[in-house]
């Protein structure tokens, strides 16, 4: 086959793999057909050829280089979630309620961190389903790398009491296992200090611009699921404080130290940023003109964008 | 695992289409779902990454209506091809009672046919079953291609490479057009189909 005729079969043969999604075999292709067209002089359009193939070998590495840094679990559409669970509704049909449980736990495993959560929430209340919906929680936030917070829900857990005696040690040592093979050095059993955990920040406080409001969705009670916006009183480095009027009761009791905020949108006079927050503490105010209102404190854990 | 209810005479049962990235798993979907429009029984959901990647799998539900007195209902599902979504296509392919392998006829594509297949083998046995007792049917799909005057391997080679010890039924295809498909459909089912009845003995 002379040069000419090579080149163009080379040619539409990486066309065809690009097309296919064949990214790699279609990059291989291109390189190929530029050492081609470099050992050779004497080819007609020999500087249009090799700018072509520059141009393409640079638009696929780059195709490829995208799709590397895709995210291996997004969130998908409620129907697909929806199927997720449905594929695992026939796990162990003898015991009552698993197919709520093991459709959580498909969620889960598809990466469906936040949905799973919400729907193990729910199967905490159930004494057959609690240890086991327990445990998938602790592991839905490990996975996410919320050790801390995992720890500290764990915490929050054993000091209210909600395993009975046989499941603590199940659970215990369940989470434990879970924790060591995360690494890092988590101390679960703290429990007499009874604090609550807060997640580490991953900024340093002068990194952080001014905020003058954010707006999130509050994580439970009676508005759990609305989105709200408030105007920062006070800040003082990833620590921002706005202020709940009392007569917003509802609002109020949506929100509590230990939650975590995974979407707050942060306002500032010069931009606006997303990222996630640890509620660090809620107190009523006792004193001066807003005395009764409440002062609600985030810290910020990460600036996402 | 089928669901088989013998009383109100219904049958569901677990397709799924394997194969590596890009081997036109889920261009054989999209096919069914146009071409038989009277056995769809409901919505195709397709979850994919930029480039049409699937990501987690596709799925569409079949109604074949009454087969020898039974209702039977088919779920067909796609695995995610590319290597990295191991534990996804596990997760898949839980709960399956019939197989169809579609490999890429392109002949860069050689090796990664032999690797899914392989990978195919490991997965099913972490379920306890085996890739020589489950109902499989081959598809060589992409044929079109050899027409267009691209490296295309020969079904003789890739007989010999993929089915040499299957032994399994095997076809041609060109997803794309469609040419094979309800072949190799027809063909995955009515195994799928024999193999349950056999277990279950649910024919009339
Ligand atoms: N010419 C031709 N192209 C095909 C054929 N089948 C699939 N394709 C093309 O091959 C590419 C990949 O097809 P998909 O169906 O997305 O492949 P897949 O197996 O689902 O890929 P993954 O989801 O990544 O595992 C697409 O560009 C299709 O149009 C065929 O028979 N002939
Ligand atoms: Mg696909």
């Amino acid at each position: 086959m002379d040069l000419g005729n090579k080149i163009k079969k080379y040619y539409k043969e990486a066309e065809l793999y690009n097309s296919h999604g064949l990214l790699n075999e279609a990059l291989e292709k291109y390189k190929s057909i530029d050492g081609l067209v470099k050992s050779t002089r004497n080819i007609r359009n020999r500087e249009g050829i090799l700018k072509q193939i520059a141009l393409k070998i640079e638009l696929t590495s780059k195709k490829l280089q995208k799709l590397d840094g895709v995210k291996a679990t997004p969130e998908v559409a409620e129907d697909a979630q929806s199927l997720m669970k449905e594929m695992y509704t026939f796990d162990d049909p003898e015991a009552k309620g698993s197919s709520a449980l093991g459709g959580a736990i498909a969620l889960a495993k598809f990466g469906q961190y936040d949905k799973a959560i919400e729907e193990l929430n729910r199967l905490l209340e159930y004494d057959k389903l609690r240890l086991e919906a327990a445990k998938n929680i602790l592991w839905c936030w490990v996975q996410q790398n919320y050790t801390d917070y995992a720890v500290s829900l764990y915490q929050k857990w054993r000091k209210n009491k909600l395993f009975p005696p046989e499941e603590v040690d199940s659970i215990q040592a369940y989470f434990t296992e879970l924790i060591d093979s995360a690494g890092g050095d988590h101390e679960i059993d703290e429990l007499e200090s009874q604090r609550t955990v807060e997640p580490d920040s991953e900024i340093d406080d002068d990194e952080i611009l001014d905020i003058s409001a954010v707006r999130f969705v509050l994580p439970r009670g009676p508005k759990e699921g609305e989105k709200i916006e408030l105007e920062i009183s006070f800040q003082s480095g990833k620590y921002i404080r706005m202020i709940i009027p009392r007569k917003e009761k509802d609002l109020i009791d949506s929100i509590n130290p230990g939650d975590l905020l995974k979407e707050i949108v942060f306002y500032s006079p010069v931009a606006i940023f997303s990222g996630e927050g640890y509620v660090s503490s809620k107190n009523e105010i006792d004193a001066g003109p807003k005395k009764a209102d409440y002062s609600l404190e985030i810290k910020i854990i990460k600036i996402v964008s | 695992m089928a669901v088989i209810n013998l009383k109100n005479r219904q049958i569901e049962c677990k397709l799924v289409f394997y194969g590596p990235g890009r081997s036109g798993k889920t261009t054989n979907l999209e096919y069914i779902h146009k071409a038989f429009k009277k056995q769809v029984a409901g919505k195709m959901i397709s979850i994919d990454t930029e480039g049409d990647r699937t990501l987690f799998f596709d799925f569409l539900p079949l109604g074949l209506g009454k087969i020898k007195g039974c209702d039977v209902r088919v779920q067909l599902y796609t695995v995610p091809g590319q290597v990295k979504y191991k534990a996804t296509r596990q997760l898949v392919l839980k709960g399956v009672d019939g197989i169809v392998f579609v490999a890429d006829s392109l002949a860069v594509r050689r090796e990664k046919n032999m690797v899914s297949l392989k990978d195919l083998h490991e997965n099913l046995l972490k379920m306890g079953l085996s890739i020589r007792k489950i109902p499989l049917v081959l598809q060589y799909n992409k044929r079109d291609l050899e027409k267009q005057g691209l490296p295309v391997m020969s079904l003789k080679k890739m007989d010999h490479e993929l089915n040499r010890q299957l032994k399994v039924p095997s076809f041609t295809a060109s997803a794309l057009s469609g040419e094979g498909v309800g072949n190799t459909l027809n063909q995955a089912l009515k195994l799928t189909l024999q193999s349950l009845q056999n277990e279950f003995k649910w024919a009339q």
